[in-house]
């Protein structure tokens, strides 16, 4: 006797589900109970993990700047300076250094940090730049208006 | 290690202990600068998990000045966490029990709500007047600067200095100063 339909009966789920799954759980080998052995709990919490991460590539960067800020801070303060003055000096004076390398200047090479404060600060004062704003005199102070004929329109009779 | 990097390291990462003096000081303004202190965000090297803070010891708490009618107005609320457990007390009456609760709660509430805050709060020291352990005094190498100006009292001031201090004019004999 030949059984030719039987065999049509047999279900095959997934040539490649052994495979398919262990990719979930190569990634979940260090969770705790369940969640690293169990499929569909593993899966959950694997798809979680893998969110926070895509999430987490902004936030780092946001993390980072916030601490090189403090430090920068940190460092002005040691040489009576605010961060803002700092900035506003060295961009004027257009050295271009950002964050993260003032940061490391200030933790590793202290005297260099202390010479670019004292650029910000020199650069500040030829500006004259006192409060946040430029304090310099009126542009029209070279100008003679003697030679301009306003004294003879003052004294002028008005009708 | 060679001799000068150890030395280089410890002076880098050492535990300094420094002394404030809040006489006369808005515990919540000097609040921001202790905690500055306190957390390490004075050091360029600072970092929430390397443990750079230093230690702040606060002396006179008992003279600390609160702005405007705050003595009188301003109230801390407390719940011992059974039912009808809630109190409010106004700040004369908690500065009367414990002179160093107000500072210590301005710097509890100026301080990011962390794990890590009760632990460096630990690394705070206040005493309500100028007596403090002689221990706790050898370790402290350096004074932060008041944030308010305290004024010299005129009654404090030795008659010597006071006698000798050049006059503009002097009064006539029979003249009445009211």
């Amino acid at each position: 006797m030949v059984f030719l339909s039987v065999i049509n009966w047999a279900r095959c789920r997934g040539p490649d589900e052994f495979w398919r799954k262990r990719r979930i759980f190569r990634l979940a080998a260090h969770y705790i109970g369940r969640r690293r052995n169990c499929y569909s709990i593993a899966v959950r919490n694997v798809h979680r993990a893998l969110v926070y991460a895509t999430k987490a590539r902004k936030l780092k960067k946001e993390d980072m700047k916030s601490l090189w800020d403090v430090r920068i801070t940190a460092a002005c303060e040691q040489h009576n300076i605010t961060l803002f003055s700092l900035r506003e000096g060295l961009d004027r004076a257009n050295i271009m250094l950002d964050r993260k390398s003032l940061s490391d200047l200030a933790s590793w090479e202290p005297k260099t940090f202390e010479a670019l404060a004292a650029v910000a600060k020199y650069k500040l004062e030829t500006d004259r730049f006192i409060d946040g704003q430029d304090k310099c005199h009126p542009t029209g102070i070279n100008l003679n208006l003697k030679d301009v004929m306003l004294e003879a329109w003052l004294n002028e009779k008005k009708k | 290690m060679s001799a000068a990097k150890r030395v280089q390291q410890w002076a880098t990462f050492a535990r300094s202990w420094h002394i404030f003096d809040c006489k006369w000081q808005d515990p919540y303004e000097s609040a921001h600068v202790i905690k500055k202190y306190l957390m390490g965000m004075h050091k360029p090297i600072y970092h929430p998990m390397n443990d750079c803070g230093d230690v702040v010891v606060c002396i006179n708490s008992r003279e600390i000045a609160l702005r405007g009618d705050e003595w009188r107005k301003r109230a801390y609320f407390h719940h011992t966490g059974y039912p009808g457990g809630a109190s409010w007390t106004l700040a004369w009456e908690l500065h009367n029990k414990d002179p160093t609760m107000i500072i210590k709660k301005a710097v509890y509430r100026a301080m990011t709500g962390n794990l890590q805050r009760r632990h460096t709060m630990q690394r705070l020291f206040i005493y309500p007047g100028e007596n403090v352990p002689e221990d706790v005094l050898q370790n402290v190498t350096n004074q932060i600067r008041q944030i308010r100006y305290v004024p010299k009292r005129l009654d404090h001031i030795p008659e010597e200095e006071v006698k000798n201090y050049p006059k503009v004019m002097e009064y006539p004999e029979d003249f009445v100063v009211k």
